[in-house]
């Protein structure tokens, strides 16, 4: 392992090439200590390349034979120069070539990055780390530029190589935090997803709960949760049983109403995980009047769109489906619930990758939500929020769409004792499980979450609630994006921080319907409270 | 000898013309709409832009019509560019040592326009002995004295800091240090130029003038000769490595960063998704190459690879 990594290490270490100190991780206010990484299984060892560090996302196999070393070498190469076509690469590779060309590796972006900053400033982790490993290779081997060797150092390729940089694409959140401070435009964050759709698209090489659990899920039984239509309008009915027992309201979700006003695309996720999350939707809905319903259609269920983070094909065959849904009923608009991905593919990619006339406008539900709750079409008690409570911005609607205000909107009108994070707004820190990693718990993945990825957004929450740390307070960590809530649930739950400390956390919608006053008083609990 | 000298100076000029159109040409063919990517704050949002909002916090914003502030626009690229805000507010450090090489350059770029202009004036009949004129060369004479300061100090500044900072090192390239050295020697030849010669305003004004009615004199100065020799270099230099950012900054900022127009408000980009989704793709993976191997990209968008086989 090497204590003074260079970039040509990657083709040259053997075995693991990078090991994370925890002593080296920062210390938090906040009770989170750092999780031990559980050493890799000898079967591991043997079969998989895992050779960067103490992670194995890709779980690519591992060479037995020279010529199985040279067809991964050359299969990557072969998609790295299809990623430089426009045929094979319309959507991206402008954004890539600029990136690809006009870096002058000031490293002004480092500073920027979380990962960098909680592994202790470990140097596999700075953003232009990977982005030169892949930009040397670029030049030298896919471009051919005139003494490259010379110009930029020669950059050994072989299965390491390899191996590694397609792991190295997957130790980034793709925040896209960097990209905000590069004094040229260059962006790391699309570097690293570039890299992932070389492994996705041509390799065929993609975490598990992306691909084969994800989209491909998706794309068979209609959810990544793996619910097929009749289950989830089962689910959602028993949802809306036990939340009018819970609430005092009736609720009732519609489901494929023709002609509606609005599709509200949740993530299905919050169906399995968060049903207060659904309920509390259906109920400021259908309290403020509007005319909306959910598909059942395939796909349509489910507004998580993984394509995002790893392939275009996949991403394209998502939104088509989610876009074709509303066109079949008949809405004015999408309404795309507590997700931030979910935001980010449908409202912004999509909207260049499908044809005009198969789209239909999409809004995000904070300003949906806005509109009721500042329009007063909700009967509300902010006292009844009479407790600190602080906002996590998710990545993908904030620093990546702009939306910021409508959620503090609401917040300022239903919180008394809302209060910003440090570094709020645009200037966020990912939560640590975005790109996927929420949903990936194996072969240290959840640890990494709990030591670097996700460290940096517990030093926000610990910040912004440093006059009431304790478990003496009650406190409400709003985080209206399904994957995030994800990422802080772990961190809470690993560390007992729901006693330690009386955190709470949950989205936009269940606040909303804690301050209604025809609701039961108590939407929101606590540990140790009754539900 | 002269004569190649001379011929050098067609070929830097012409060279760094028609490079620079390539990479512009480059860019704009990558792709006949890339996706958007923007990132925010976008400055054109109006106020929305002081804390990074965008028209997608509206209510139904595709029925309102788009205000976009290009004097946003302006001020925060003329910002980025003549204070090198972003590294500024990011890398300290580094500010110190790249504004003055960057301020150093800009001064002698904007000199050589004017100089340019002064021999046009020239031309048409101005006198060079006159008051408007005297004044220009002493413009000019600050303007070489400043701005070879601030390349030769910045320059160096930004090789120490290159060979002293263990993360910089580790990124640095030949190719840095030949392009900073570059600037360096053309500061440091001017800066001589400047001292040992009478004028160095009459001395540019010559050269160009020569250059431009092909008249292939001898110069009277061997450092400014070395001077414009180190010149043509940078000049090639630019745009086929990494300082070629200076080229292509606009795109990067105006139609990636802050490229946030929305399709349905122009036909042209309608016509483009159409073009695009047409091109045939070559992915290998069997998700989108199947069994029948390549197919365009509306194929791949309206197959499901997870449906059961028939």
């Amino acid at each position: 392992m090497k204590d003074n990594l260079q970039l040509k290490d990657v083709s040259t270490a053997e075995g693991q090439m990078v090991s994370i100190d925890l002593k080296d991780i920062p210390r938090l206010p906040l009770d989170v200590e750092p999780m031990p990484w559980r050493p890799l299984t000898d079967e591991q060892k043997e079969n998989t390349a895992c050779i960067l560090d103490e992670v194995c996302v890709l779980n690519i196999p591992k060479p037995k034979s020279r010529e199985e070393e040279e067809e991964l070498v050359n299969k990557f190469l072969n998609g790295m120069r299809k990623l430089f076509t426009t045929e094979n690469n319309w959507t991206f590779l402008p954004m890539l070539q600029t990136s690809m060309d006009n870096c002058v590796q000031c490293n002004s972006c480092s500073e920027a990055c979380h990962l960098y900053e909680m592994s202790g400033e470990n140097e596999m982790y700075r953003p232009n780390f990977r982005s030169e490993i892949f930009r040397r290779i670029y030049k030298q081997y896919v471009k051919k530029e005139p003494l490259a060797k010379w110009r930029y150092g020669d950059m050994g390729l072989n299965w390491k190589t390899v191996a590694r940089l397609g792991e190295l694409a997957y130790r980034c959140n793709l925040c896209r935090r960097c990209a905000q401070t590069c004094p040229i435009g260059v962006d790391n964050g699309l570097i690293a997803r570039e890299i992932r759709k070389i492994f996705s698209q041509e390799l065929g090489i993609y975490p598990r709960e992306l691909h084969e659990r994800g989209t491909m899920n998706q794309m068979k039984v209609g959810s990544s949760t793996g619910m097929t239509p009749d289950v989830v309008k089962e689910n959602v009915e028993f949802i809306d049983e036990d939340y009018t027992e819970i609430t005092g309201v009736g609720i009732t979700t519609p489901f494929d109403v023709q002609g509606a006003d609005i599709m509200l695309l949740h993530n299905a996720g919050e169906v399995m995980a968060w049903p207060e999350n659904i309920a509390a939707f259906s109920l400021i809905f259908q309290e403020a009047g509007l005319s909306w319903t959910l598909s059942s259609k395939a796909m349509a269920y489910d507004g998580v769109n993984y394509g995002v983070f790893y392939d275009d094909a996949q991403t394209a065959r998502i939104a088509l489906q989610h876009m074709m849904a509303a066109k079949e009923l008949g809405v004015k608009k999408i309404v795309i619930g507590e997700c931030g991905h979910a935001h980010k593919a449908l409202t912004v990619i999509a909207d260049r990758v499908i044809p005009f006339e198969y789209q239909v406008p999409r809004e995000s539900c904070y300003v949906t939500l806005r509109d009721i709750v500042v329009g007063g079409r909700l009967k509300l008690d902010p006292s009844r929020n009479n407790f600190p409570v602080t906002l996590h911005d998710p990545c993908n609607a904030v620093r990546l769409m702009g939306i910021v205000q409508p959620q503090r909107e609401i917040l300022h009108k239903i919180a008394p004792m809302f209060r910003e994070m440090p570094c709020h707004g645009v200037d966020n820190y990912c939560c640590g499980g975005g790109s996927g990693f929420a949903i990936m718990t194996r072969n240290n993945i959840e640890e990494w979450r709990g030591n670097i990825s996700g460290r940096k957004k517990f030093w926000q929450i610990s910040e912004a609630f440093k006059d009431c740390l304790g478990p003496e307070t009650k406190k409400y960590i709003c985080a209206p994006c399904s994957n995030c809530k994800g990422q802080i649930r772990e961190i809470l739950e690993h560390n007992d921080l729901y006693s330690k400390n009386s955190f709470a956390y949950g989205g936009l919608v269940e606040l909303i319907v804690n301050a209604m006053t025809n609701v039961n008083p108590g939407f929101i609990k606590w540990e140790g409270e009754e539900e | 000898m002269t004569t190649l000298f001379y011929l050098l100076g067609y070929l830097a000029v012409v060279g760094f013309i028609v490079l620079a159109v390539l990479r512009l040409r480059a860019y704009r063919k990558a792709s006949p709409l890339h996706v958007r990517w923007e990132l925010y704050p976008v400055p054109h949002e109006g106020p929305k832009a002081n804390y990074g909002g965008s028209f997608m916090e509206d209510k139904e914003w595709w029925n309102k019509p788009r205000h976009i502030s290009h004097w946003g626009d302006i001020k925060a690229i003329l910002t980025e560019v003549l204070f090198l805000h972003a590294t500024f507010e990011h890398n300290l450090k580094l500010w110190f040592r790249t504004y003055p090489f960057h301020f150093g350059m800009y001064m002698l770029m904007g000199g050589t326009i004017i100089v340019f202009l002064s021999v046009i004036l020239q031309f048409l009949g101005v006198d060079p002995q006159g008051g408007f004129m005297t004044f220009v060369g002493n413009v000019i004479s600050a303007v070489v004295l400043v701005g070879s300061f601030g390349i030769v100090g910045g320059g160096i500044g930004l090789i120490l800091r290159r060979r002293a900072d263990e993360g910089l090192k580790r990124y640095t390239t030949l190719e840095h240090y030949v392009n900073l050295g570059s600037f360096v020697l053309f500061g440091l030849l001017a800066l001589c130029a400047w001292a040992f010669n009478p004028s160095y305003f009459d001395l540019s004004c010559a050269f160009i003038a020569n250059l431009l009615t092909f008249n292939f004199e001898p110069l009277p100065s061997c450092f400014f000769t070395l001077n414009l020799l180190v010149g043509f270099l940078v000049l090639i230099l630019i745009p086929v490595t990494n300082m070629t950012h200076l080229i292509l900054k606009y795109y990067m900022y105006h139609d990636i960063r802050w490229g946030d127009e929305p399709t349905n408000y122009s036909e042209a980009n309608k016509q483009a998704i159409g073009k695009m989704l047409k091109f045939k793709t070559t992915w290998s993976a069997d998700h989108i190459a199947g069994p029948n191997g390549a197919k365009t990209w509306v194929d791949v968008a309206t197959t499901n690879p997870a449906a059961p086989k028939e």
